[in-house]
């Protein structure tokens, strides 16, 4: 589905991502995990284009899309969510989420803003999610939590193929947390392919069928979760620094 | 709960309530003011059988104008978020552009207005693919340099007069009655403009330019086209001011870079009107229009015509933003103590 060959993105001398490949099959869940300033985040700005990547190539579906501008790859069915939710303050989150909403041509333009159907699929999504009594709340009056569910909202409405969540559940709590897994874990049932950067181990083990570890920028295992637990690369590089830091 | 199979039955039971949603968004909404006002406007010029009213005409004309490119500005400055200070440039151009023909072949610039119009708009179209790249201060300077270029332009060709400008031929109607074509024509042209906001804002384009001017990452992600939206956006407001400038030419009979392309009066003017009646508002741009010309003209009658009125209707402008810092009207919205009346979203 999604195939990343040789990605890299260098700012000045630092190689944030460095020559960087794994792909992310149909319908399935695969986790892109790494400790802090691996180039995960990086490798998705550059696989959505928000950032131009230095070299490599994405395919999406046969078709290669890191040459496309990123509502082009928006509209080719690759959605993303962002790391800090960004939100439109000042607008609704039903405004919010159908602001997502697929245009095609610009006759579309002209349309009002918010037609009834579009209104019913919006308010369809959000009881999914649980979040409807929110609707016409104003999007920046809501906790961080109703953030990263508006955001999972505004990115069901494009329709994708497949989605990147950039950690879904950092920063909220426990319950809310559940809550999201068993959302993602819903939308992977009814086919949806998930991409997912998340610092939550727990909860990757648990979810993913797949995992990507990488590390100082490239790929340093790849494999089920039992595979990569197992893995001593990953325990050196990952674990281990993580157990440092916390001690 | 409910799940994303049972779509359906969601989708039923939500039909209703949102029913209730539009019809509650429309009964706020009010469109007998526009209106009324509108045909108040129209029937205004009767009193010239009356009296010698050419002075309130020309003020009413003065701020029509304005109220025509204050709410272009606002597509781009109040919607999108972009601050332009050179839009004086399209006004420029439209009223040189429908001169040089009125001078040549004698047409009739309220005629050549739409046509100015697009002129204005197309080189506004050209002009924000190079400086929409940039937001922010850089882009308010990118917008001052566009002035500057455009004043030693139009200074240096000879072909539309230097700096000495063009004369245009005066109508030949009598005095009492000359004025009413071009008061005509900016009345046209305001409820135009406000109308153009009015659909603008409550379409797919509007709610992209909004998503535009909180966040462009965000809203390039959720698949909008932010470079187009952005460049429509420009060329639209762009379209406002040159239709103005056209009919202004040949109200004033003449059109002199220094008039045109004057920063104050036709940059800076709009959008301080744009902000003091509320970016983003629909009726906005109307309100600081008539209260901008309106204090300006009671300072310049009671503080004579120096640099002291400007200083005042500067004062007045800096105490409204302190308590409005949304401008008159999205303050008050803000707050729910708008009055109904003035509710044109």
């Amino acid at each position: 589905m999604l195939e990343v060959k040789g990605l890299s993105k260098h700012f000045g001398g630092i190689r944030a991502v460095d020559n960087c490949s794994f792909s992310a099959e149909k319908g399935r869940i695969t986790a892109l995990i790494g400790p802090n300033g691996a180039g995960k985040t990086t490798a998705f700005n550059c696989i959505s284009r928000t950032m131009t990547p230095t070299a490599g190539e994405v395919w999406l579906d046969g078709e290669r899309i890191d040459h496309l501008r990123p509502h082009r790859i928006t509209a080719k069915g690759l959605s993303r969510t962002f790391q800090i939710s960004r939100n439109l303050a000042d607008m609704t989150v039903l405004e919010n989420v159908i602001c997502q909403s697929k245009i095609s041509g610009w006759r579309d333009l002209f349309k009002p803003a918010m037609s009834p159907s579009e209104i019913d699929k919006a308010m369809a999504i959000l009881d999914f999610l649980g979040i409807t009594r929110i609707a016409h709340e104003d999007g920046s009056n809501l906790s961080y939590g109703q953030k990263k569910l508006m955001d999972l909202a505004a990115l069901l409405m494009s329709d994708p193929k497949i989605i990147l969540l950039d950690e879904p559940a950092g920063g909220v709590n426990p319950t809310l947390l559940e809550e999201i897994v068993g959302h993602i874990r819903a939308l992977n049932d009814k086919g949806m392919t998930v991409l997912i950067v998340e610092h939550n181990m727990e909860l990757i083990m648990r979810l993913s069928h797949r995992v990507v570890v990488m590390a100082q920028g490239t790929v340093i295992a790849d494999g089920t979760p039992e595979e990569v637990q197992k893995n001593p690369a990953v325990l050196e590089a990952y674990l281990g620094g993580a157990l440092e830091d916390a001690a | 709960m409910s799940s994303y199979d049972t779509v359906d039955q969601i989708v039923a039971a939500r039909k209703a309530y949102n029913e209730t949603l539009a019809q509650a968004a429309d009964r706020t909404r009010v469109t007998w003011l526009p209106v009324l006002l509108l045909v108040i406007l129209a029937l205004f010029p009767l009193m010239q059988f009356v009296g010698n009213y050419n002075y309130p005409i020309h003020l009413v004309l003065y701020t029509l104008m304005y109220v025509t490119m204050a709410s272009g500005w606002n597509i781009l400055g109040g919607f999108t978020g972009y601050i332009s200070l050179g839009h004086s440039v399209f006004f420029a151009v439209g009223g040189y552009f429908a001169g040089m023909i009125l001078a040549r072949y004698g047409v009739s610039t309220i005629i050549m207005a739409p046509v100015a119009g697009l002129v204005a708009g197309l080189l506004g179209y050209m002009i924000g693919l190079i400086t929409l790249r940039v937001r922010g201060p850089s882009f308010i300077i990118s917008s001052l340099a566009l002035v500057m270029i455009c004043r030693i332009l139009f200074e240096k060709w000879q072909f539309v007069g230097g700096a000495a400008g063009l004369s245009l031929p005066i109508n030949d109607l009598p005095v009492q009655w000359a004025k009413l074509p071009y008061y005509y024509a900016f009345l046209v042209m305001a409820a135009f403009g406000v109308w153009v906001a009015y659909r603008v804002k409550h379409s797919k384009f509007g709610l992209g330019l909004r998503a535009i001017s909180k966040d462009e990452i965000k809203a390039e992600s959720a698949g909008i086209d932010t470079r187009f939206y952005k460049v429509l956006a420009f060329a639209i407001s762009a379209f406002m001011f040159g239709m103005a400038g056209a009919v202004w030419g040949e109200y004033l009979t003449y059109v002199r870079p220094n008039i045109f392309v004057h920063i104050l009066y036709f940059s800076v003017w709009p959008a301080l009107m744009c902000i003091l009646g509320g970016k983003g508002t629909i009726a906005g741009p109307v309100v600081g229009a008539v209260l901008i010309v309106a204090f300006n003209e009671f300072f310049v009658a009671t503080l004579g015509a120096s640099a002291i009125n400007i200083l005042a209707t500067g004062l007045i402008m800096a105490l409204t933003l302190m308590f409005f810092p949304l401008g008159l009207i999205g303050t008050l919205a803000r707050y729910r103590k708008l009055p109904r009346a003035l509710n044109w979203d």
